[in-house]
């Protein structure tokens, strides 16, 4: 019998229901983009407009060109990129002892970490103040860097473990069996095939970091002051700078697409990780 | 190669669970021996000890001349092959072999050769340079053997190694094993919970329970004499039929059937001569148990008929006899499908017994086992 082809109702339902929630996720963001280029002018039109009527850069080049914004990027990509590694160096051995090796202290370990995720920054900002500023740490990069490590490797702690959980816990004995020490089948059987789980965490620690700015506020000043902190002061007392603060930001923000797109794959492959049983 | 030798080793745990009681006994060189027993006997954790995945708590550990308790597994020369194949997920089939000889740090020529050949053996020379997750099961057991041998070891452990291949493809790589421990005549301790597995391949086998060590000997040894109840059980499929009795004189009284025991029982059990109404464990194994119609014996009881299996070449019986029965003890036991409580013989395809009759079967009489009741020893 021929079957007519009717639309599939549900799944119109379905892509309707996808759209809507793209949309409501991305809308502020093209809404950003929109307003970044736009000439000076109209950013603050009445009524304002969605698209630009002129496509102007001129609030780029004026960000680019600004004494700040440049070397604040440079801050906040040093700061991202190393508070990546430290916390990387930390959580990702320390994640594996406490999966691989589980004992009711490594158990603690984790739910703590956890506990520390709980407690709200602006509480933990004046305690790391005091401890920055008695290390002679303050407004200066590395303790930007500690600070936001502080911050990432229970994170960072959390999703490691995860992804170890799925490790079968004899490709180390196999690993030993074959002439490795503990370290070397760490190294060269266990590291290898997390690489997926390694470049999830890098981002979404490179991400914490990069997005912060609590921290950055209250322990940095001139010198190592990170974009976030340089884009929030368009906003003062002489004046809202709505152009050049929307072409910061849509700078601000591609870096994080840059290396969200890259590393696509393994993000993916990483959040699916469990099928290491080879 | 070299011999392992076992001496009073214990294990206990943090939790101060007692995993092994005074192991001890000596694996020879070259020897294929096998640990059997139920789940949770410590078949594996005293590979995993050998290995040295383990510590040991007391008692000593020696592999050739050398004690190594306190070695590292990476010391011991000895290769694992895993339950689960362990294989490394992102190096191909050539990686995996070569891993443990790239740690030893052979020469690359070497490392080829040695591959090459371990691949030969193994009938993987195609496969070589596919991902573990393109292979089957088979495929992969195969790696995991071939990451074993490749090292020329002084001994091979293995773990289990067919328990997660479907059961035809068990029954080949189970004699493929075989053959290649008997080529390589390396030292291997197998680990199983598969009683048919370990008779088949095992030169002795090792029979554990809870821990402790029943009995090591060769699979006929097992067979024919077992030491007690568990292993008289454990051993043979289906298990041994385990009965109250009472022995007077010559005359056994198994529920309401009585029959003589043959002369030569008692020369080979003398304890059992001038029993009077001595209380005692009978054991009768299904194949000593035929259709009398068939093959008439002197000792002969009847029981009722609950379920026949014709399996072609046999028959499965399942008997309610009315004597007490005797459980032996092993937690994995299936229970029988009709009555876990039925006596099962193996009659000829030739029987016309039918579920519900009375039938009449011929015991072997001088085939029978005897154990103490109380310590379930068997009786000499």
């Amino acid at each position: 019998m021929h079957r007519v082809s009717r639309p599939n109702l549900s799944g119109v339902l379905i892509n309707a229901a996808a759209l809507v929630l793209v949309l409501s996720y991305a809308l502020p963001y093209i809404y950003l983009l929109m307003t970044s280029i736009k000439p000076a002018a109209d950013v603050q039109q009445i009524p304002p407009s969605f698209f630009p009527a002129v496509i102007s850069f001129e609030n780029f080049r004026e960000v680019l060109q600004s004494s700040t914004l440049p070397k604040a990027f440079i801050n906040s990509l040093t700061v991202a990129v190393l508070t990546t590694a430290l916390s990387l160096m930390v959580a990702v051995p320390a994640a594996y002892v406490a999966t691989q090796y589980r004992r009711r202290i490594t158990t603690f370990f984790l739910l703590f970490a956890l506990v520390t995720r709980m407690v709200p920054s602006v509480s933990l900002g004046v305690p790391l103040f005091q401890l920055l500023k008695s290390m002679g740490l303050l407004d200066t990069l590395p303790g930007l860097v500690l600070a936001h490590t502080s911050a990432a490797v229970p994170l960072a702690l959390l999703l490691m473990s995860a992804f170890f959980e799925g490790v079968p816990k004899e490709l180390e004995e196999a690993a030993r069996m074959d002439g490795c020490t503990r370290f070397e089948a760490f190294r060269k059987i266990i590291l290898p095939i997390m690489t997926g789980g390694i470049a999830v965490t890098a981002l979404f620690t490179f991400i914490t970091s990069w997005n912060e700015f609590l921290y950055a506020l209250l322990l940095t000043s001139e010198s190592t002051k990170t974009a976030p902190i340089v884009i929030a002061e368009y906003n003062s007392v002489y004046g809202l700078a709505w152009g050049a603060m929307t072409a910061a930001a849509v700078l601000y923000s591609l870096p994080v697409i840059i290396v969200t797109l890259a590393l696509q794959k393994q993000i993916v492959g990483g959040l699916t990780f469990g099928a290491v049983k080879g | 190669m070299a011999g392992i030798e076992l001496r009073n080793i214990n294990k206990i745990y943090g939790n101060s669970f007692h995993a092994l009681h005074d192991l001890s006994f000596d694996i020879m060189d070259g020897e294929f021996m096998v640990f059997v027993g139920p789940s949770g006997c410590g078949k594996s954790t005293a590979l995993r000890m050998i290995a040295g995945l383990e510590t040991i708590s007391s008692g000593e550990l020696k592999i050739g001349d050398r004690v190594v308790n306190d070695v590292d597994p990476k010391d011991r020369d000895i290769a694992m092959v895993f339950q689960s194949y362990a294989l490394y997920p992102h190096k191909t089939v050539r990686e995996n072999i070569a891993f443990p000889l790239l740690m030893a740090g052979l020469p690359k020529a070497e490392i080829d050769s040695r591959v090459n050949e371990a691949a030969r053996i193994l009938e993987l020379t195609t496969l070589l340079d596919r991902k573990p997750a393109l292979l089957s099961g088979g495929q992969r057991q195969r790696v995991a053997m071939g990451r074993a041998i490749v090292r020329k070891p002084a001994a091979f452990l293995m773990d289990e190694p067919l328990s997660n291949l479907d059961a035809k493809l068990r029954v080949q790589m189970r004699a493929e094993i075989a053959s290649l421990q008997r080529k390589l005549n390396v030292t291997t301790i197998y680990v199983t919970h598969d009683q048919v597995e370990a008779m088949t391949m095992g030169d002795r086998v090792a029979v554990m329970k809870g821990g402790v060590l029943q009995q090591v000997d060769t699979p006929q040894q097992l067979y024919a004499r077992p030491t007690n109840i568990f292993v008289a059980a454990f051993i043979g499929s289906p298990s041994m039929n385990l009965y109250e009795a009472v022995l007077n004189g010559r005359t056994l009284t198994l529920g309401s059937n009585s029959f003589e025991i043959p002369d030569q029982v008692f020369e080979y059990r003398p304890s059992l001569n001038g029993a009077s109404n001595r209380q005692v464990i009978v054991g009768i194994r299904p194949e000593h148990m035929n259709d009398a119609a068939i093959r008439p014996s002197s000792a002969e009881i009847s029981a009722p008929v609950t379920l026949v299996e014709a399996l072609g070449s046999e028959s499965m019986v399942h008997l309610n006899i009315d004597a007490s029965w005797v459980d032996a003890g092993d937690p994995d036991a299936v229970a029988d499908i009709s009555d876990e409580k039925a006596a099962v013989a193996r009659f000829s395809p030739k029987s016309t017994v039918r579920a519900g009759d009375i039938a009449r079967i011929a015991v072997d009489a001088e085939e029978l086992h005897f154990f103490e009741p109380d310590t379930r020893a068997s009786i000499w």
